[in-house]
């Protein structure tokens, strides 16, 4: 039975570009490709409709103008499904580990005085303006991530998030541990796994890019005592877990809970 | 109203990095004014790791473009190892390079294929070009992937490289997997090859020629490649990278969140062609052969040269990577990393990005960032970029203004830019 192509869109907002060269640069694309229509996806298609009705919409990058608050508004009236790319879209991205600090600081440090006829904003997960359906995590994301949830959504079904920590898969593959053995701050405890534990493999402390694992079971407070043990401050503990989560509602309580709200 | 001087736009132009248009306004006249917008929202990445450890500073660098995040990392690395007074060892600094290479590779060969090809071959996009253009997609994936391995081998992965540390590497691939790599890269000689002469058959657009003044960095060693500590203009001037800013002026212009970028009162032009210009006699090998051969065609004057260009260095930095890594080879085994002590200090690196020219300047106090400056080869590019999609609008401007939209894209595309980069920017 001829089943009706699925028409896809992939949008950017304020990004490295990165999930979309991920995905534009597998193999396995050309595999699926016979199965969908793609309606929009600039870096790779110049024929792109931006405003144009689709299955599914894959954003990437998070929300940094007041042009893309309106964009990502049309994307979803215009898509059935609203998948966020990577670690902008879902959580912000790096670019709002300076989310503390005010955006005429930020903007006066880089542009000076100079002024842009553009409306610039502090960096927001795309989920902060419209309903997003499902996240594909990571910075950037793994091959892998793209097949499963292409492969899914392609045939009617859906990825279903992970609800462990990079920590199990790097005890699985039998890694040294970098937090215990070498006494540095690894974040595979709080991180979502799917990565195999690459970094860890290569010895280097997890930085969290995949984000905190959701179903609120990211025990920042766990790994912050630890990390106090270490001999870290609280502010180091925050900053740190900060680069991929700094929009985590519960993660600064978590970590001032282990300080018990006193000046470390 | 219905009038003449309807602004010919292009909102995204497509198959580039990042989110830009273009938009040019007619006049009776002729063009009266080009702009270049970019969009992209900004980033601010000197600001937000001001204060910041320095390791994870470095973390987050690379995450300001993933075509070169490779180029980023090593970059900014070397910026911080300068600031902290340490010099990496040899063979360190050859593996190094074999990954700065891998970006290389990925980066040219996704350009040529991907984003530029699809233009002369009468297509919207390469996902079209599958059935008939079967060879030359094989042959854009095989190089992609071998860049791409180089990468996840001595970087961690293709995109966002961990591995990568003050004072060495994470961890080091072992001797087989760095031989297996030399036998990939000569497996894939024959295809740059064949890319280079693919793109020599391509039409270079004489509407632009004119006179251009390249800067690229000075190789170490005299040998062409990618790091240098001074750079060269094809005026004749040379000036120590750590000088940049007396030379090279930064400025902010209002239809764009990249600021743009002149070299004594000039706009210039940085990237692989630029690198040919002022360093062709440090070539050898295959791509000093085919240098010579196409001396014409590889001319300073015209932008879509770089195409050809970057074909060439598919060629040469294959070579040039085999021979890395017997320099490293020839010392195995080898530490991947030596101990390292945070001090205070001021270090500039300038390094050769597949897109030109980058500048990193990191001031390092108590452990973490205390000033910040990033320019990025499309940064420098911007203003060029700008005059040369105006001379091609200028010869058009009487034409359909879809095809001055597809011209000028095309010229935009020559340059490869990579927007995303050009966003973020420097401290004034």
């Amino acid at each position: 039975m001829e089943k009706k192509k699925v028409r896809i869109g992939f949008y950017a907002l304020t990004s490295c570009y990165g999930c979309q060269l991920q995905l534009a640069v597998m193999d396995e694309l050309l595999k699926l490709l016979p199965r969908a229509e793609i309606v929009c996806w600039y870096m790779l298609d110049r024929d792109s409709v931006e405003d144009e009705p689709v299955d599914i919409a894959f954003i990437e990058g998070s929300v940094s103008t007041e042009e893309e608050v309106e964009l990502v508004k049309k994307i979803r009236e215009n898509a059935k499904i609203v998948v966020a790319v990577g670690s902008c879209a879902v959580q912000g991205g790096v670019q709002s580990w300076g989310k503390d600090k005010p955006l005429e600081e930020l903007w006066k440090t880089v542009y000076g005085d100079g002024k842009v006829k553009f409306q610039p904003k502090m960096a927001e997960p795309v989920s902060k303006y419209i309903k997003v359906d499902y996240n594909i995590y990571g910075c950037p994301p793994e091959k892998k991530d793209f097949l499963y949830a292409l492969g899914t959504l392609l045939i009617d079904s859906w990825p279903e998030d992970i609800d462990y920590p990079v920590c199990l898969e790097c005890r699985l593959k039998g890694n040294p541990c970098v937090l215990l053995e070498r006494g540095e701050p690894c974040l595979g405890p709080i991180t979502r796994a799917g990565c195999d534990a690459r970094c860890p493999g290569f010895g280097i402390a997890c930085i969290g890019c995949r984000g905190a694992i959701g179903y609120d079971v990211a025990w920042f407070d766990s790994l912050a005592r630890v990390f106090k043990e270490k001999g870290l401050t609280k502010e180091e503990i925050l900053e740190r877990m900060k680069i991929f989560n700094a929009h985590n509602p519960k993660l600064e309580e978590m970590v001032e809970k282990i300080f018990g709200g006193k000046s470390q | 109203m219905k009038n003449v001087y309807l602004p010919i736009t292009v909102d995204h132009i497509a198959r580039v990095e990042g989110k830009g248009g273009v938009e040019i306004v007619i006049g009776e006249d002729g063009v009266r004014e080009v702009r270049l917008n970019i969009i992209e929202g900004p980033r601010f990445f000197e600001a937000i790791t001001l204060g910041k450890k320095l390791d994870e500073a470095l973390a987050v660098y690379p995450r300001i473009c993933s075509f070169c995040s490779a180029a980023h990392k090593l970059t900014a690395v070397e910026a911080a190892e300068k600031a902290i007074n340490f010099e990496p060892r040899e063979e360190i600094q050859a593996l190094r390079e074999v990954l700065y290479i891998g970006d290389m590779i990925e980066s040219h060969a996704l350009h040529l294929y991907l984003l530029v090809l699809p233009d002369y071959l009468g297509y919207s996009s390469p996902l079209h070009m599958i059935d008939e253009y079967k060879k030359e997609i094989g042959i854009a994936l095989d190089l992609k992937n071998l860049g791409s391995w180089m990468m996840e081998v001595l970087g961690s992965r293709a995109i966002h490289q961990e591995n990568v540390v003050l004072g060495g590497f994470g961890k080091l691939p072992s001797r087989e997997t760095l031989e297996r790599m030399k036998e990939r890269l000569k497996e894939a000689l024959p295809k740059a090859e064949y890319t280079f002469e693919l793109f020599a058959k391509l039409e270079q657009y004489g509407e632009v020629e004119g006179p251009i003044t390249h800067l690229a960095v000075k190789p170490r060693g005299d040998v062409y490649g990618i790091y240098g500590d001074y750079i060269k203009a094809s005026d004749g001037n040379e000036f120590p990278s750590g000088e940049y800013k007396e030379h090279i002026r930064e400025f902010v212009v209002e239809h764009s969140f990249a600021k743009h970028s002149h070299y004594h009162g000039k706009p210039f032009m940085v990237g692989a062609l630029s690198r040919l210009v002022n360093n062709a006699e440090t070539l050898y090998g295959r791509a000093r052969e085919l240098y010579e051969g196409h001396r014409e065609l590889l001319r300073p004057t015209n932008p879509f040269a770089n195409n050809l260009a970057q074909a060439l260095e598919l060629v040469y930095f294959i070579e040039r990577a085999i021979d890395l890594i017997d320099e490293a080879l020839a010392k195995w085994p080898i530490r991947s990393r030596d101990p390292v002590e945070i001090k205070d200090g001021f270090g500039v690196s300038t390094t050769e990005a597949p897109r030109g020219i980058l500048v990193y300047a990191l001031e390092v106090k108590d452990g973490k960032v205390a000033y910040a400056d990033i320019i990025t080869p499309t940064a420098f590019n911007l203003a060029m970029m700008e005059e040369h999609v105006r001379m091609m609008a200028e010869k058009h401007y009487n034409d359909d203004p879809e095809r001055i939209k597809f011209l000028t894209e095309m010229v935009v595309r020559a340059y490869d830019p990579c927007i995303s980069c050009s966003v973020h920017v420097a401290k004034l």
